[in-house]
């Protein structure tokens, strides 16, 4: 019986201690993602930023300077959403981008998947730009490009039209960037998330175990 | 044959021939380039600019430096010298020295009018003006509503009166039209110096136009390229390339229908003087075409230093200044950045 009573307590004790490690492996893990998209942004900026004094030595200062920019009242292109799932305790970061209500044609668009991999390709692609290339004869040839592309094509446009119509494509390229830099950091807010989730639960499991 | 320009040219030009040629053995070398490349701070570079013509325009700005103010005071060098040269300038020298600043008078005009659609402060965007583009009623634009009262209240006193006719319209000031505005002036300014430099003729014709029709060129490409993907048109497009270089008429005809850059490359490739340069691109880039269209753009106005008795040497002496302050400018956003391994994507030198 007393055997019996060791063996429960033994596994018992296996599994909490299986279940702590397994927290913190996750917090591990999340601080590691953490860390990769803390650098990640940073090297973002730094090419969005060489590439916009790149686009004011083409364009020249009087194109490129603070002064251009508007002053009007408009609403933000980009918004930030707040999501509790499920009532979780820790809440879910989502961009809207592209929302500008200014414009009677525009729509509410949520982050997709297949617009992240299309700009993650454009960024890693800049260099060469084919992938700009695609992306604006896209917006040329609206019949086989998707609306939501084809609107935020004309968002960007929009907004980069206060430096200007005929832009560099040295200047898009940086408002690429910037547009991934904002991409970064919601993740960035939503991983710091899942990591103080993960701390919390790692918290609880290693007090449980100590009882 | 050129005239007689042997003969007369220095009764009234000699003087200032001999000045800009002295101004021009003052540019920046690969030496200075090297030593500015390797600089860690923005006060470096003010260190060894000191030692260059620049000294006594940067030496009493404080620290903590900023690359605009480098480029404000490397500006007002360039002002104070073509300021000189213009007072002592008789005619036609003077009219040509005013035609090398209506490209800035243009893109002020536009700042000034852009800015006040945009609703900023006048005095803002008069801080941000081109000093060799400035005139007397220039703040006056920001009153104005459309390009019909534009001319009508400011411009028609200024030298760019004569380039309105092709975009007079009532319709009201937006992003499209200013665009439109900014090219279509600047095409009919080009024009209309190119005829001026015919007129003169000899050695400044010969030299000028060559200078003036890579520049029309360059404006083909370069708003064929930033056209893509926009709202501008086939025919709008078009109207917009000048009236004279190597690429009028049949290389606008295939520009203006380029979709993508390896089109215009096409194009573009078809002509001998330009196939050098879309050759040291690879296959869909167009970050390097600028620095590509500048080192040739350095090796003509260079090359324009090689003849005498023109007024070539003073449009070619006013560009390379300009390129050397944008080199500057560069090599300062690389440092303040610390992007340093990155400087020499855009950097011309000019020796």
């Amino acid at each position: 019986m007393e055997e019996e009573n060791e063996a429960q307590i033994s596994n018992l004790s296996t599994a909490a201690t299986e279940e702590t490690e397994d927290q913190a492996l996750i917090f591990l893990d999340s601080l590691d993602d953490y860390l990769i998209l803390i650098q990640t942004l940073s090297s973002t900026l730094r090419q969005g930023w060489l590439e916009l004094a790149s686009a004011r030595h083409s364009m020249g200062a009087s194109r490129v300077n603070t002064a251009l920019l508007s002053l009007k009242h408009r609403s933000a292109a980009t918004k930030v959403e707040l999501d509790y799932h499920d009532n979780a305790k820790s809440p879910q970061f989502s961009l809207c981008k592209w929302t500008s209500t200014d414009d009677k044609n525009s729509y509410l668009e949520n982050e997709k998947v297949e617009e992240d991999e299309q700009l993650k390709e454009n960024m890693s692609g800049l260099e060469s730009e084919n992938e700009e290339s695609s992306l604006e004869s896209s917006k040329g040839s609206e019949t086989t490009a998707s609306p939501c592309k084809t609107e935020n094509l004309k968002e960007r446009a929009k907004v980069l039209s206060m430096f200007g119509t005929l832009v560099s494509p040295k200047l898009r390229a940086s408002q690429l960037s910037f547009e991934t830099a904002l991409e970064t950091l919601v993740n960035i807010a939503n991983v710091r998330s899942s990591i103080l989730e993960a701390h919390a639960a790692l918290v609880k499991d290693t007090k449980n175990t100590k009882e | 044959m050129y005239g007689f320009e042997a003969m007369t040219f220095n009764i009234h030009g000699g003087y200032l021939e001999a000045i800009v040629r002295g101004h021009r053995s003052g540019l920046l070398t690969a030496a200075d380039y090297n030593n500015l490349c390797q600089c860690e701070t923005l006060d470096d570079i003010k260190m060894h600019l000191s030692a260059t013509e620049y000294g006594p325009y940067l030496q009493n700005e404080p620290s903590p430096l900023h690359t605009t103010t480098i480029v404000e005071k490397c500006t007002l060098k360039l002002v104070d010298e073509y300021k000189h040269m213009l007072c002592q300038a008789t005619e036609p020298m003077s009219t040509f020295l005013e035609y090398i600043t209506y490209g800035h008078m243009i893109d002020n005009v536009v700042l000034i009018v852009t800015g006040t659609l945009h609703e900023r402060d006048v005095q803002e965007l008069l801080e941000k003006c081109h000093p060799l583009g400035m005139f007397d009623s220039i703040a006056t634009l920001a009153v104005a509503q459309n390009m019909r009262e534009l001319y009508r209240l400011v411009l028609v006193d200024t030298p760019l009166a004569p380039y309105f006719s092709e975009c007079i319209t009532s319709e009201d000031l937006d992003d499209m039209n200013i665009e439109i505005m900014r090219n279509t002036l600047y095409k009919a300014y080009l024009e209309d110096f190119y005829r001026f430099c015919q007129k003169l003729g000899g050695a400044t014709a010969e030299i000028m136009s060559d200078l003036l029709a890579f520049e029309a060129d360059r404006r083909a490409v370069n708003i064929t390229i930033n056209s893509i993907g926009t709202e501008l048109t086939r025919d709008d497009r078009r109207k917009l390339y000048s009236s004279f270089g190597l690429l009028y008429p049949y290389g606008h005809e295939e520009l203006a229908v380029c979709e993508d850059i390896d089109q215009v490359r096409g194009v573009m490739e078809k002509y001998p003087p330009y196939q050098p340069i879309f050759s040291k691109l690879s296959y869909g880039e167009s970050q390097m075409l600028d620095k590509a269209f500048y080192e040739e753009e350095v090796k003509r106005l260079c090359l324009s230093f090689e003849q005498q008795f023109h007024y070539g040497v003073f449009f070619a002496y006013m560009r390379l200044k300009e390129q050397e302050i944008r080199n500057l400018m560069w090599i300062s956003e690389c440092v303040a950045q610390n992007q340093k391994s990155r400087v020499h994507d855009s950097v011309v030198f000019i020796f």
